[in-house]
């Protein structure tokens, strides 16, 4: 029998059969791991009320079997994001994010890369607490999300040439070559995306920014529309269909804040 | 093995229910194969009168017979104070508890966008109507206390603060019966900070 305890940040909990729940778990050493925690939903000892979205817990996962799905055997919880359950703006935020990284966390990898990139949602989603939703997170989340899941948008130089793609005011960008593009170049491609060199500047000081300096961020207007644009059609080349949870964070980001209950 | 198709077809039909294996599934058939005919038809109208006799409410879209429901006719009860719960099995639970005399409302889910469900998906717009067009002066939100009921109970209130009514939460902390060795911080937490000065 072999067994791990580790970190880890739930992803998603499906309930299964009468009394139990599958969980997709983000961990620091193994990527993205899919559990399923018997009893869950009928025993109020043995998890309690840990096995919830966004909870940071510490878990005893049993890999014994030969076959079939690890056994989550105990959890802690560490921390619970208590602002992402009571603003909609917040938990939509989360949702969005948590549902990118079920797409596309990686099972297993690399340990440095899988530490980084728990550590990543991490960090996400305490700065998803502390500030504001509004698009200028979402849009900056995003993008620093993709970073971490090794999908890191080329924004200075010419995906085709190599050569420096801002000597214009306006800059083509190409979803499928994952960059901008030169002058030169573009002219031979089709299905580019035109945006302001100032975005792709903005964009590039969003990725350097951390997490605790988000308000510096100089971008918003025509060109937080176009960073928007351009991330949300990147993610979505890459995730392949329109994440679910999309929808309901387009909405909630339009609706004015009102007062907690 | 040996095999009827009969006998196989009822035993698929037993495993798609619930806590239903292959096992239970061939010893439920083969029980209702020594069962007298009149027991066994009795069943079959009883499951198949089921799906044609239940509707949901008009008022609180509970399950019945009959709408407007037996709650939503009961005129002792206090109509201007509304329960909201995620389920009919919520409902239930707290009717059994017979702590309760207002109406109900059953959203029929919660908020969850990553399955893909929104507002549109529950029935946060005819939960509105109906604050809107009665005499309620009281929604408690008795979503379930996880992420999802959490933020589904904020984005009613969100949508009702318009509506100038009294919006409370169920209570959160420790359940009855409960160990604080085995609880989690988080409940103890909520379980002080919602403390009830003892009379």
């Amino acid at each position: 029998m072999r067994g791990i305890e580790t970190e880890a940040l739930i992803l998603r909990s499906v309930d299964f059969g009468e009394s139990d729940r599958i969980l997709h778990l983000l961990t620091p050493g193994s990527g993205r791991l899919t559990t399923i925690a018997k009893g869950a939903r009928r025993s109020v000892r043995r998890f309690g009320g840990t096995l919830d979205l966004f909870n940071h817990l510490c878990v005893q996962v049993d890999f014994g079997r030969k076959t079939g799905m690890a056994r989550l055997d105990q959890a802690r919880l560490i921390g619970a994001f208590e602002p992402l359950r009571i603003d909609p703006g917040r938990f939509a935020l989360g949702c969005y994010l948590l549902e990118l990284f079920d797409r596309l966390a990686p099972e297993g990898g690399n340990r440095a890369d899988m530490r980084r990139l728990f550590d990543f949602l991490l960090d996400a989603l305490k700065a998803i607490a502390v500030w504001e939703p509004s698009l200028r997170l979402r849009t900056l989340l995003e993008l620093r999300a993709l970073d971490a899941l090794g999908l890191r948008p080329e924004l200075r130089n010419c995906v085709r040439c190599g050569e420096s793609a801002g000597r214009t005011a306006e800059v083509d960008f190409h979803v499928a070559d994952g960059g901008a593009v030169c002058g030169a170049c573009a002219p031979r491609m089709e299905g580019l995306l035109r945006v302001h060199l100032g975005t792709l500047r903005a964009l590039e000081q969003g990725l350097r920014l951390d997490f605790s300096r988000l308000d510096r961020l100089g971008i918003g207007g025509q060109s937080l529309d176009e960073a928007q644009q351009l991330i949300s059609r990147f993610q979505r080349f890459h995730v392949g269909v329109e994440l679910r949870s999309e929808r309901f964070l387009d909405r909630i980001l339009q609706q004015p804040r009102a007062p907690e209950l | 093995m040996r095999s009827s198709p009969p006998i196989d077809r009822l035993v698929a039909s037993f495993k798609r229910l619930p806590g239903i294996g292959e096992k239970s599934a061939t010893r439920l058939a083969f029980f209702v194969l020594g069962m007298p005919d009149a027991t066994v038809q009795e069943l079959a109208n009883a499951i198949s009168r089921l799906k044609h006799e239940i509707v949901l409410c008009e008022e609180c879209f509970d399950l019945t017979h009959e709408t407007p429901c037996e709650i939503c006719r009961d005129e002792k009860r206090d109509s201007g104070k509304i329960c909201v719960v995620e389920e009919p099995a919520d409902l239930a639970s707290i009717e059994r508890s017979g702590s309760f005399d207002g109406r109900y409302f059953v959203l029929g889910g919660a908020l969850s966008p990553i399955d893909g469900v929104g507002p549109d998906e529950i029935r946060v717009a005819q939960l509105e109507e109906r604050v809107r067009r009665g005499d309620v002066h009281e929604v408690i939100l008795a979503t379930n206390p996880n992420a999802e009921g959490d933020a589904t109970a904020h984005y009613i209130s969100r949508c009702l603060r318009p509506c100038k009514v009294r919006l409370s939460r169920i209570a959160y902390g420790m359940p009855l019966g409960g160990d604080f060795e085995y609880a989690d911080h988080v409940t103890v937490g909520r379980s002080l900070e919602n403390r009830r000065e003892l009379e």
